[in-house]
């Protein structure tokens, strides 16, 4: 297993680092946070450089790069919090495309996205679990084709991308559905980080018609979901992890130039061990991020496993680094106009959705034997 | 990024497990005579130790006139990670063949070469590694194990400690101050000191795990007299020598940490769902979460150690390198407190005769042995402080 970049990745991971600090330095996140910009621009310079279709199939209009290079500019994303709808659309919408659809309507839908035409996002989440077998979400045959009704919630970026992908259960199992957001009752929700909204949707009243049903319900529908779930769960593991390795930086930055009784603060012993454990913290998460993300590249047996490694890890680390990143910038931290805290409520949005740290771990004890599976009733 | 090797290092993988079936010492044979110390040879080791350095296994890396057949780091790994699966021990001397022999091959005379680096090679002759002392741990520096250059000889007054496999070696490889007057970094040479010679006494001191197969001792030197023609290197470079021994197979260490806690996480996993499953739904369910956060580890720690190689490999530095010890070493202890919390009292068993060495002991025996890894060896918090300054940046003060 070689984990380390070979030097066209190290050479795109560079780029994509150049490219971000200069469409999305901190003042375009601060902009975005106060309401004097948005991340239209953002957007336009990624579409620009073919990024949505990064990891989208040649035949599909894409790029045809593979997941490694899609968990690159992902990471780029997550040390700069560039904002905008390129984790819904890329790494949540795209893969539910790509495992879910078919024939004419994945191509055609493929190919906007990959040509910077369309956004989307995934409509999954209810009643707080991310998990296929917890939708309740209703889609029943009828006139004019499938009617949804339920609840979603928590779809990223779900008030401003054009089309989601919404997850319904019929009689024969799961389905998916290709809904425009004008169709269903989107409500932004008020949420701390700004450059990862939120919305839940409401699906009562709507109609799908057959062709745009990317998936009708039927038993194997599940198991494609997943697989979808799986990049969407690794990218944004590797984006919080990414996040979590800015904060330290900063952090380990504001140690060395810090000073108090007349030396920097970053010279007292109680706070190197734990700056060395946040690095610690911050390998660890990004060494299970790589892994995963190559096991998606490779379609090893071992991803949905290593996707919830991933994903608690970087759970795990966000939960110090947040903490210690915080307390060890002193009073400043808590400055609305120092930048930090733009990176600490990323992290704990990248925490908190597509399942936290204890919901991975909670599936790995399932996948390991140590509990029974179960999805609350 | 890959998650396989080249088919090259497959091939390698076949090849050595095809001469290790044929050539490996049997499970009766371990059984028959078990490993008691880190400078302990059983017969059967003494006769795989030879049989590996005949055919090129020994030390894959090296020449075959070394017991080696000149292989790439990435086949030594395969080849380190095959032996640990079948639970076979490459070395019952890891100090010798690791440290000890390497350093000889770089800094010793053809002489020391013939008569102390190759019997190791050969399973003839075990070696221990004369370091620590009462006054210098953490700070090897400051060490005060005096030699006098009287001649043609040394004469040798000090006291080590912690110095494993010292009651079964055959001889020491000894640091030592020269020039009391340097600066404590400049002053220490190495010298190879047999250990029946007059004025050297062994003192075992015995662990509180296993008590009656002692690894660790004190070692006296009282008047010892060593032969000038047994000095390592040049007089009063043993600081920078030290640096250069403990860097041998730097880019491999890592693993055998892993193993360890991947050996360790597989036998909690499999033992945890009896115990879990007559546990009330609380306990249950905080047992299973501390003990995925085990699993974790275990994988990261994997995934760490090859990424930190696969970078060495690449001829970069690898700040990875500087978390495994701390890392691996840490998260083995935390899975073995979770082991014994896990089993209550059935963790109180004391150890029968499977032996501590084969690491199947009870779970509590394995927490208190974990702190072997967290102490010795530059213990955790050296590890955070190299960390810091080393790889970080931190000021020293």
């Amino acid at each position: 297993m070689d984990l380390e970049f070979s030097e066209d990745e190290a050479a795109l991971a560079d780029a994509v680092r150049d490219v971000l600090d200069g469409i999305s330095p901190p003042a375009v996140v601060r902009a975005v946070y106060e309401g004097t910009g948005d991340a239209d621009e953002v957007w336009r310079q990624m579409v620009d450089l073919d990024w949505p279709g990064l990891a989208v199939a040649e035949a599909d209009g894409g790029v045809g790069m593979g997941f490694i290079e899609l968990a690159i500019v992902v990471q780029g994303l997550g040390r700069t919090l560039a904002p905008g709808p390129f984790l819904a659309t890329a790494t949540q919408f795209a893969p539910a495309l790509q495992e879910l659809g078919a024939g004419d309507l994945r191509h055609r839908t493929l190919g906007a996205v990959a040509r910077g035409e369309l956004t989307g996002s995934l409509a999954l989440a209810e009643r707080g679990s991310w998990r296929p077998g917890a939708v309740r979400a209703a889609a029943v045959r009828g006139e004019g084709g499938w009617h949804l009704s339920g609840t979603k919630e928590a779809v990223v970026h779900g008030a401003e991308v054009d089309e989601l992908v919404v997850v319904a259960r019929g009689e024969q199992g799961l389905g998916a559905f290709l809904v425009p957001t004008a169709d269903v009752e989107v409500t932004a929700r008020t949420v701390l980080d700004a450059t990862l909204p939120i919305a839940d949707v409401t699906l009562d009243g709507c109609a799908v018609a057959d062709e745009r049903v990317l998936a009708a319900p039927a038993p194997d529908v599940e198991v494609a979901l997943g697989r979808a779930v799986e990049q969407a769960t690794v990218a944004l593991a590797t984006a919080t992890t990414a996040t979590c390795r800015r904060i330290f930086e900063d952090t380990l930055q504001y140690a060395k130039e810090r000073e108090q009784y007349g030396r920097p603060i970053g010279s007292f012993q109680a706070l190197k061990h734990r700056l060395a454990d946040m690095f610690l913290a911050v390998e660890r998460a990004a060494s299970l991020c790589w892994f995963a993300a190559l096991t998606i590249a490779e379609d090893d047996p071992r991803r949905g496993e290593a996707a919830s490694l991933a994903k608690a890890a970087a759970g795990e680390c966000q939960r110090l680094i947040v903490g210690e990143g915080l307390q060890l910038h002193g009073g400043i931290g808590m400055m609305w106009e120092h930048d930090l805290h733009f990176f600490l409520k990323r992290a704990k949005a990248g925490d908190a959705l597509f399942g936290n740290a204890a919901e991975h771990r909670s599936r790995l004890a399932e996948q390991l034997g140590l509990v029974a599976p179960g999805v609350p009733a | 990024m890959r998650l396989t090797f080249e088919p090259e290092v497959e091939a390698f993988r076949e090849e050595f497990l095809e001469w290790f079936a044929a050539n490996r010492p049997t499970e009766e044979e371990m059984a028959a005579e078990p490993v008691v110390s880190s400078a302990h040879l059983p017969s059967w080791a003494a006769r795989w130790t030879r049989r590996m350095f005949d055919d090129g296994w020994l030390v894959p890396g090296w020449p075959p006139e070394l017991g080696g057949r000149n292989a790439g780091p990435i086949e030594t790994l395969v080849y380190l990670e095959e032996l640990s699966r079948a639970n076979v021990p490459r070395t019952t001397n890891p100090q010798g063949l690791g440290i000890i022999a390497p350093s000889l091959l770089d800094y010793g005379t053809p002489e020391q070469i013939e008569q102390y680096a190759l019997p190791i090679l050969r399973g003839e002759r075990t070696a221990c590694l004369g370091m620590s002392e009462p006054g210098a741990g953490s700070d090897l520096a400051s060490l005060s194990t005096k030699a006098v250059l009287d001649g043609d000889r040394f004469v040798v007054n000090g006291q080590k400690v912690w110095t494993s496999g010292a009651n079964y070696a055959d001889f020491c490889f000894l640091f030592c101050r020269t020039d009391p007057d340097a600066p404590k970094h400049k002053g220490i040479s190495i010298l190879l000191v047999e250990i029946d010679t007059p004025g050297l006494t062994v003192r075992p001191l015995p662990e509180i795990i296993g008590p009656e197969h002692p690894d660790l001792n004190e070692v006296f030197l009282d008047d010892v007299v060593v032969p000038r023609e047994n000095l390592v290197g040049e007089m009063n470079n043993g600081w920078a020598m030290a640096n250069g021994s403990l860097a041998h197979e730097r880019g491999m260490v890592w693993l055998g940490g892993v193993l360890h806690l991947e050996e360790m996480t597989t036998r909690l996993v499999s033992e945890a769902p009896d115990v879990l499953a007559q546990l009330p739904p609380m306990a249950a369910a905080t047992a299973a979460d501390g003990i995925v956060q085990s699993y974790i580890d275990s994988v990261a720690a994997r995934c760490l150690g090859y990424r930190g190689f696969a970078k060495l490999v690449k001829g970069g530095s690898a700040p990875e390198q500087a978390l495994m010890k701390a890392f691996s070493s840490e998260s083995g202890q935390r899975l073995a407190l979770r082991a014994t919390e896990l089993l209550g009292h059935r963790a109180l068993d004391a150890r029968n005769e499977a032996s501590v060495h084969n690491r199947t002991g009870p779970w509590l025996e394995r927490y208190f042995q974990t702190f072997g890894g967290t102490i010795s060896a530059g213990s955790s918090e050296i590890q955070r402080n190299i960390i810091a300054e080393q790889v970080l940046g931190l000021p020293r003060r």
